[in-house]
């Protein structure tokens, strides 16, 4: 059974039209890559998951219970939003860590104001989340005392700290120079053995075909290509998957 | 009259100045905040008329508001200010509460988007991401301008001198008039030395949210 399952999702800004008609489904687990060169609709269609936007149309199921139509998403309350966005987390291109709190306050800030468990548990899982990401050191540095790899990890522990369904990434490493790259990257492959379920929008196509057990290519709002890695990058069909695959590994 | 005669006759009057700064600040800091979120609204024949009065507010001077406030109500309704004081502070708190709300305005707005998203993503509620992740950071970026128009008010309170606010500068026209002329420029001691202390302690705010970076 699928745990996420996206139907004909359609969204536009004014009179463009960013996602037409996209679908596609996830099992429990799995790593979803969502790649596809900049304004092809990959960041909308995060951002509509986790209802920072709203599709006009369209169905998402999460674990068989519908969440969202585009066709009553004027009717939902702001904490019926709320409750249903809790399905999904997600992890920002640049990070948008709270400055003002330590690395622990950033973790446990949402989770102690939801009050989804004892403040002595959530302050434990969010130790053990530090320790996951690789940070122990740094459990009460601020933010501004980070590099961004590391302010990255942060975030990434404060998304799993509400234990979402499934983890979404927006581009987690284009905020970061390519030192930096690798241990973010690191980190979200450990996830996959945690057993979550992830969707990854990136630009790393080494990170894409080597973890994801399945590849979106999206191309002017539609997905172009699907499938899995060996079939996405190894056998492509669509013309401009292979255009911008040749553009992606071409040599300067 | 000796010096220090002098010096506490002024002093009486410096403490007319005090409250009517303590006072202005007691209700505008919240009121400023108010305004904000008014001039901030999606509602918009709200949003239009916050907006309108603070352009009013700012855009004429202090001195004529303090003679509106102060003989508007007679003139009107038959029901003049008994308070010479409570009309000082009236005008003084509907003035600055406008011009502290378009610094809130500037800090609120100058926050990035990323935070709120980032609130809502986590399931916090509106009111949540606003205390629990917005305002300090508004607080720290609005330190600045807001010691700059604090100390600007502490100078302000003089102007209440129009509608006859026994102030520093109306006990030193007392001597004026009786010859004694250097009681006038030795206010000026007064305001130097409370801005100097505002100065300090605003230096400390600052210090003490250097913690973080936003």
């Amino acid at each position: 059974m699928s745990v996420l399952e996206v139907k004909n999702i359609k969204k536009s800004f004014g009179k463009t039209e960013v996602l037409k008609n996209i679908s596609f489904s996830l099992e429990k687990g799995e790593v979803l890559s969502i790649i596809g060169s900049s304004g092809s609709g990959k960041t909308t269609l995060l951002r509509c998951l986790n209802f920072l936007e709203f599709a006009e149309e369209g169905i998402i199921t999460v674990n068989s219970e519908k969440i969202y139509d585009g066709k009553l998403n004027k009717k939902m309350k702001e904490s019926e939003i709320r409750t249903k966005r809790l399905h999904f987390g997600l992890v920002f291109q640049n990070f948008n860590l709270f400055p003002q709190y330590t690395v622990l306050k950033n973790i446990m800030l949402a989770p102690s104001l939801l009050k989804i468990a004892s403040e002595k548990e959530i302050e434990e899982n969010a130790k053990k989340l530090i320790e996951r990401v690789g940070l122990n050191d740094k459990t009460d540095s601020y933010p501004c005392e980070l590099s961004g790899g590391q302010q990255q990890r942060v975030a990434i522990a404060r998304a799993l700290a509400l234990n979402p369904d499934i983890l979404c990434f927006d581009e987690p490493t284009s905020a970061l120079d390519p030192e930096l790259t690798g241990e973010v990257l690191k980190v979200i492959k450990g996830l996959k053995t945690g057993d979550s379920t992830m969707i990854v929008v990136t630009h790393e196509m080494g990170f894409a075909r080597e973890v994801s057990d399945k590849v979106i290519f999206m191309a002017d709002g539609i997905i172009e290509e699907e499938g899995t890695p060996e079939q996405v990058f190894g056998n492509p069909k669509s013309e401009k998957m292979k255009a911008f695959l040749s553009k992606s590994f071409e040599n300067i | 009259m000796s010096f220090n005669q002098i010096t506490a006759a002024l002093f009486e009057g410096f403490f007319q100045n005090c409250e009517l700064f303590a006072l202005t600040l007691l209700f505008a800091i919240p009121l400023g905040l108010i305004v904000a979120f008014g001039s901030m609204t999606k509602i918009k024949p709200i949003k239009y008329i916050v907006r309108a009065i603070v352009w009013i507010i700012r855009g004429t001077p202090l001195m004529l508001q303090l003679f509106v406030v102060f003989y508007v109500p007679g003139l009107l309704f038959d029901k003049p200010m008994k308070s010479r004081m409570l009309a000082a502070v009236i005008a003084f708190v509907i003035n600055y509460a406008c011009y502290f709300s378009e610094i809130y305005r500037g800090g609120i707005e100058s926050i990035p988007k990323g935070q709120y998203e980032a609130g809502h993503v986590l399931g916090m509620n509106r009111k949540q991401i606003f205390f629990k992740v917005i305002l300090l950071q508004v607080v720290k970026r609005i330190v600045p301008p807001m010691s700059n128009e604090i100390i600007t008010l502490v100078k302000d309170t003089s102007l209440a001198r129009i509608i006859a606010v026994a102030e520093i500068l109306m006990a030193a026209e007392r001597f004026a008039g009786r010859g004694l002329i250097w009681p006038l420029f030795y206010t000026g001691i007064y305001f130097l030395i409370f801005n100097g202390v505002l100065t300090v302690l605003f230096g400390r705010v600052e210090k003490k949210l250097d913690y973080f970076r936003s």
